[in-house]
């Protein structure tokens, strides 16, 4: 018996139990519908996720940092991320750009408002790559000597300006007070009009035989040192402003490691509040003092360190690459490729745990298309004796038994693929409409990528004929004799 | 010359329960090529169980089966299948026609299992029904025929493969004095047209009008054996 005879003899067998047929097909049909629209709806979420990274250029993109104090796991000093650092990294194959994480405390004057925040320099090249390419308004700047920034939707929620667009071209002036050294030097000597020279007047010059005394006074005027350059840092600040247009809005959003301030400007523009001296921040002095470019130009300068710094390189290039590459060197890497590797496990877990759902409710379809079969073996036990008589093989009834339930199987599928799509449309449809209503980005929650419909296929069709096994082989093992004779 | 079927010392026995029933013990028949040979018996005599072992669809507790010598027995389920798809035709008394196929299906369905192609089974079992008579039958189901228009129809469905042998069971129990002399006649035209023809019947004188020779069974056993006209009474 060929198998185009098989398939004719079940489909007419199908056919004429219509009912039963329908009503099996049916189980196997919702369960399906479960396992896709479950399904798809973790596949939906990895497919935004994926597209969220390849829109920003994620997976193309590495942030580069020291490590951490403590975290050294060698007795060799961690390397410094300084200007050597980065035409190192720059030389590294596939590396298109580096450019390190900038950024000082700024006071925004944005129309009306006045709002405390982070301003970042970076360069004109940087903003042009794609993780920069998602403006909501306007453009990125022009070049790095150019008076525009790059301001986010939050400062300009902050500053009450509702409509990203409406900022675009607007003045914004960006202003630092800064503290310089030689403010804290004059403080020294002299504070609230009392000099040095007069508090060592006070000193007893004989007492200084005594050590007590000599001690007691020595600690004191050190402190006194000490506070007088500290108030002189933090209380003499001159304020430097500079006025900028607005020439793009972007999303605010922090992702992972990398770090995008409200204010982003051109290198050049940044360049003119750091020559100046050092930003209010105790954590900058402290590090300059540290690094000692406190007593130098801590610009362009040699010695000047940076915490993080961020490549961007060949998607072509492999991430481990350039990781291996990078951390060759001592540094820490962060980069989303790896991430993105760790959340697609995540998903898979989504999926699984989603798809046994969807696989229970197969399951217990499955007994169902048992069920039918036992049943139709019992009302054809004749029929199969029958043929047996005409040169059936049991091999012939076990096949014919199987395409039976595989149509069942193969119907139930292809009817549960459509309908478990047609309600992940529905029900996208209506939570776009609802995030619309909320403001929020409408996104596609689902999606049925070729991978779920050939898993479903097989799972459906698979259970199906599984679920056929057994009641194949009972009907192939039924005695022609018992089955003809006249009772 | 080597018969075209033989039994030697055949025993089918079953168990019921605790005891064992001698369906047939120790039988050894022989059915010439060509042959219209006629088993005659009582309900019980055995005659059905001999059939259903010549015909290959139940297997000995002992004993042979020889198809032109070579042993049935020895055969594979698959070859027994190939030889009742290709050398036999089989008539039941209760026709056993399949209800939910019509009369052309059933016809062939013979034909699906050797190897026919569509087109030909088609082709071949229109023209069988068409020569017994059922041209117009064709797309009935067995439901919507009389009781000798089924006989025919399972005739046409035995013979249409072109059987080395025909076995029919009790091929007339069913049916009128009218639709049973057409059934016998048919089987012995068919007979006339080089068809070995093995007849069980408990009909000793349907059997003495139309075999060649009657094997006569009681209680599993072969009582006597009889050439045509001489069985008169011997039941």
């Amino acid at each position: 018996m060929t198998f185009r005879d098989l398939v004719i003899l079940a489909a007419g067998n199908l056919w004429r139990m219509k009912l039963r047929t329908t009503l099996t097909i049916s189980g196997v049909l919702i369960a399906i519908t479960a396992f896709v629209a479950m399904v798809s709806f973790g596949a939906g979420n990895q497919a935004y996720v994926e597209k969220q990274f390849n829109k920003l250029g994620l997976f193309s993109t590495m942030q580069v940092f020291v490590e951490k104090k403590g975290q050294e796991t060698d007795s060799a000093p961690a390397p410094k991320l300084d200007a050597a650092a980065l035409e190192r990294l720059s030389a590294i194959p596939g590396v298109n750009l580096v450019y390190p994480y900038d950024a000082m405390m700024v006071k925004v004057r944005l129309g009306d408002s006045v709002v405390s925040t982070k301003a970042q320099a970076l360069p004109a090249a940087a903003v042009r790559t794609k993780l920069f390419s998602g403006l909501v308004a306007g453009i990125a700047f022009s070049g790095d000597s150019s008076r525009q920034a790059i301001v986010s939707d939050d400062l300009l929620h902050r500053a009450g300006i509702t409509r990203p667009d409406s900022a675009v071209g607007m003045s914004i002036i960006v202003s630092v007070r800064v503290s310089t050294l030689d403010s804290a030097l004059a403080h020294v000597l002299t504070d609230r009009g009392v000099s040095l020279f007069d508090r060592a007047k006070k000193v007893h010059v004989d007492s200084l035989l005594h050590a007590p005394y000599r001690s007691k006074v020595l600690r004191s005027e050190a402190g006194e040192v000490v506070r007088r350059f500290f108030t002189g840092f933090t209380d003499a600040q001159a304020t430097i402003s500079d006025t900028l247009t607005v020439c793009g809005v972007r999303q605010e959003g922090r992702m992972g490691r990398l770090r995008i301030e409200d204010v982003i400007m051109p290198v050049a523009s940044a360049k003119r509040f750091k020559a100046t001296g050092f930003g209010g921040s105790p954590i900058e002095i402290i590090t300059a003092m540290s690094n000692g470019s406190i007593f130098g130009s801590t610009d362009e300068g040699e010695s000047r360190t940076y915490s993080q710094v961020t490549l961007d390189f060949d998607p072509k290039v492999l991430y481990t690459t350039i990781r291996d590459s990078v951390e060759k060197m001592g540094f820490k890497t962060f980069s989303f490729a790896a991430e993105f590797a760790e959340i697609q496990r995540v998903f898979v877990y989504l999926d699984l745990a989603l798809g046994v759902v969807g696989l229970i409710a197969l399951l217990t379809a499955s007994l169902g298309i048992a069920n039918t079969m036992i049943m139709s073996i019992n009302e054809r036990r004749r029929e199969i004796g029958v043929l047996k008589s005409l040169g059936a093989d049991e091999s012939d009834i076990r096949y014919l038994f199987l395409v039976e339930s595989g149509a069942i199987g193969v119907l139930g599928t292809l009817g549960g693929i459509l309908a478990g799509w047609t309600i992940t449309r529905i029900v996208s449809a209506i939570a776009q409409r609802y995030m619309k209503g909320e403001g929020i980005p409408p996104i596609d929650l689902f999606a049925l990528p070729v991978w779920l419909v050939l898993i479903a296929l097989a799972f459906g069709i698979g259970v199906s004929l599984l679920a056929g096994f057994y009641p194949a082989a009972r009907a192939a093992r039924i005695d022609p004799v018992a089955a003809l004779r006249n009772d | 010359m080597e018969p075209y079927l033989q039994t030697v010392s055949l025993c089918r026995y079953y168990r019921r329960g605790p005891h064992e029933v001698k369906a047939l013990d120790n039988v050894s028949v022989a059915v010439n090529k060509g042959e219209y040979l006629a088993l005659l018996g009582s309900s019980g005599s055995g005659k059905t169980t001999l059939l259903n072992l010549l015909a290959g669809l139940d297997t000995p507790t002992s004993g042979t089966v020889a198809l032109e010598g070579s042993p049935l027995t020895g055969m594979s389920r698959r070859e027994l299948s190939a030889y009742r798809a290709r050398k036999v035709g089989m008539i039941f008394q209760s026709f056993n026609l399949i209800s939910h196929y019509t009369a052309l299906q059933n016809v062939e369905a013979a034909l699906l299992f050797n190897g026919t192609p569509p087109a030909e089974r088609r082709r071949a079992s229109a023209a069988m029904l068409e020569s017994l008579g059922l041209a117009d039958r064709m797309t009935h189901r067995p439901g919507d025929l009389s009781g000798g228009e089924q006989q025919r129809v399972a005739v046409a469905r035995a013979v249409v493969k072109r059987p080395e042998i025909l076995f029919a069971d009790e091929p007339t129990g069913n049916l009128d004095y009218d639709n049973s002399r057409s059934i016998a006649g048919l089987l012995q035209s068919l007979n006339a047209g080089g068809l070995t023809v093995v007849l069980v019947t408990h009909n000793h004188e349907m059997a003495q009008e139309y075999a060649h020779r009657t094997v006569r069974m009681q209680y599993g056993r072969v009582t006597g054996t009889d050439l045509a006209g001489a069985t008169g009474g011997a039941l």
